[in-house]
């Protein structure tokens, strides 16, 4: 530690305390990390405020975060211009006559949703003005419909697209397109675990159901669909095939998400155009200003190298690889509670490589650990940003949730606990389909 | 609210009312702009209309700091900076107080996003980007224009906010 005032100790004390006091005084959080690091710029005399902006600024200059905007986009835009409607009426045909109809097209309407957009908040927000009012009418309890919808809503970041696959290759340098196809298998698993509890649900309280559709009436409700579900395979495609980089991707579904609105389904206005635009960059400024705070916080635990601290006493536990997969996992778990999904990734991935490494887990794999237990974080308390949303289009508060949030959660445990045992959940379809993106 | 209309907190409140208006076009008008540079390098790429301009990446990203920076400002505006509620919902009296304190956190940040971000811009003065050939301090001076923006909106907040700690419940 040659030419710092602060050992790494200190220094990390300073951070997590000042960091944990200033949330708990309702410092927003993107704040809160900003000012954590303000007492070390000011003790060590190599450091000064300079570097918050240096670092803030790096973080931003990044043609990879330039993804998010573009997924809320495309998001919002198909909200507007009528392509959420139409998937509706297909979830509809598709499960409406399962026991709890509505919350099981809740999940379905997800899942599609999950393969054109990358980004669960804007899912969660989208799906909590079309759901829970509709679910309580019907006679769902309420706590249970904002619990659904924020659950399921975590399947954007898993099935891919998915904004956090971006930005986990992009810091670690994996292949975001082999991400892509890992995701596919778990986000399938955990969307039927999540309609089984549903199903569940559904029996032992008698939610109401929808009669049975025709096929006739699938198959239009599934033609009239096919235009928007063709923009999972071009997204997915072009990343594959090497035509576009994962930001490239995402502008791709943006234009083709426009042309949907405006000349497909012909149903957005330039007031919805303005309001989809609007609504993304207030997200998207959000969200990514935590992130530009949350590399200088993590690049002065770097400076002071403490994530080689901790990981020297955890190395020296000598985890074999079973069990150093669930530590990711509960660490992922742990920092999801309190971060958002891309600062955690900034943050911790990083530190706990060299550890998947130690164990020779495939970093495909590794990823999927880290993004799905993220995934879970998204609707954990304190500050589980799907949960919070749903909660406040519902008008209620996050404690009344909670209950049915976590029995639903624990199904879905079940499948990380898969994602960690058996590593082909995750590598399956990316070692059938381009096995030279593997290792 | 009405008696508000003809003093000085009223001419503030109406010019940051036109101020944050003003921001959200600015902010939808970024984002839109972001879909060009990028969708300029992918029709490059694969076809013969235009030349593969070399700036669009730079273009694109100088654009993208200018979103993330007017997005939140206008998230401190509309208080929508995500934080986490660990406290029981308290009576409107310590609600007022407790956002104060919150508040006090985001005002300490602006401070230092005003004065370090005045030397940042300052640093930058005289660069010029890779690519394009920008002067650098277009981008760097959004640290300092944030900075101001949230005090300006911070202090209508926080004068609402002291009213209803300490003053009387209207």
């Amino acid at each position: 530690m040659t030419g710092s005032v602060l050992s790494p100790g200190m220094a990390a004390l300073i951070l997590f305390g000042c960091f944990f006091l200033f949330m708990f005084l309702r410092v927003p959080v993107a704040f809160a990390l900003a000012l954590a690091c303000l007492p070390i710029l000011a003790i060590e005399p190599r450091l000064d405020t300079m570097n918050l902006m240096q670092e803030t600024f790096n973080a931003y200059n990044s043609f990879i975060l330039l993804a998010v905007p573009f997924f809320l986009l495309t998001a919002n835009l198909m909200n507007v211009g009528g392509t959420t409607d139409r998937l509706l009426k297909l979830s509809r045909a598709m499960v409406g006559h399962f026991p709890g109809g509505l919350a099981q097209i809740n999940v379905v309407l997800s899942m599609f949703f999950a393969g054109i957009s990358g980004s669960s908040t804007a899912d969660a927000a989208s799906q909590s003005k079309i759901f829970i009012d509709a679910q309580t009418k019907e006679g769902y309890d309420l706590s249970f419909s904002v619990a659904i919808t924020a659950v399921s809503a975590v399947l954007a970041v898993i099935v891919p697209p998915s904004i956090l696959m971006i930005v986990w290759g992009g810091i670690l340098t994996v292949s975001i397109g082999a991400l892509f196809l890992a995701g596919i298998l778990p986000g399938l698993l955990i969307g039927l675990a999540q309609m089984a509890t549903v199903h569940a649900y559904a029996k032992a309280r008698g939610y109401p159901t929808y009669p049975r559709e025709t096929w006739r009436q699938l198959l239009c409700a599934t033609w009239i669909s096919i235009p928007a579900l063709m923009t999972p395979a071009i997204i997915i495609g072009g990343k594959i095939f090497g035509w576009f980089t994962a930001t490239e991707s995402a502008c791709i579904a943006v234009l083709y998400a426009g042309v949907l609105s405006l000349m497909v389904y012909r149903e957005m206005d330039l007031k919805g155009l303005y309001g989809a635009l609007l609504d993304t960059g207030k997200l998207a400024g959000i969200a990514l200003f935590c992130v530009g705070t949350a590399s200088m916080f993590g690049w002065l635990l770097a400076y002071y190298k403490i994530p080689e601290v901790i990981l020297s006493n955890v190395s020296a536990w000598g985890m074999g690889f079973m069990a150093t997969g669930f530590f990711i996992s509960l660490v992922f778990l742990v920092v999801g509670c309190f971060l958002d999904a891309i600062p955690a990734i900034i943050i911790c991935a990083p530190i706990l490589e060299p550890l998947a490494k130690g164990v020779q887990m495939d970093p495909v794999q590794f990823a999927m650990i880290g993004i799905v237990s993220l995934a879970f974080g998204l609707v954990t308390p304190p500050y589980g940003l799907c949960l919070m949303i749903a909660c406040s289009i519902a008008g209620i508060r996050i404690r009344d949730a909670i209950r049915d949030t976590f029995i639903m959660l624990l199904p879905m445990l079940v499948i990380l606990a898969l994602v960690i045992v058996w590593p082909q959940v995750s590598l399956l379809l990316p070692s059938l389909i381009s096995p030279e993106f593997l290792r | 609210m009405s008696d508000f209309q003809a003093d000085a907190p009223g001419v503030w409140r109406r010019f940051t009312a036109a101020y944050a208006t003003l921001l959200s076009w600015l902010l939808a008008i970024t984002v839109a702009l972001l879909i060009i540079p990028v969708s300029l390098q992918i029709f490059s790429r694969y076809t013969e209309l235009i030349p593969a301009y070399i700036w669009t990446e730079e273009m694109a990203r100088f654009m993208f700091i200018w979103t993330i920076m007017i997005g939140a400002m206008i998230g401190v505006r509309e208080s929508t900076h995500f934080e986490v509620d660990l406290l029981p919902r308290l009576r409107p009296r310590g609600e007022a107080f407790a956002r104060l304190v919150g508040r006090f956190g985001v005002l300490v940040a602006a401070l230092v996003f005003v004065h370090a971000g005045i030397e940042f811009t300052r640093f930058a003065w005289k660069r010029t980007s890779e690519l394009a050939d920008l002067p650098l301090w277009y981008i760097h001076v959004a640290w300092p224009v944030t900075g101001v923006t949230w005090l300006v909106f911070l202090g209508e907040q926080m004068l609402g906010d002291l009213k209803t700690a300490f003053g009387r419940i209207e």
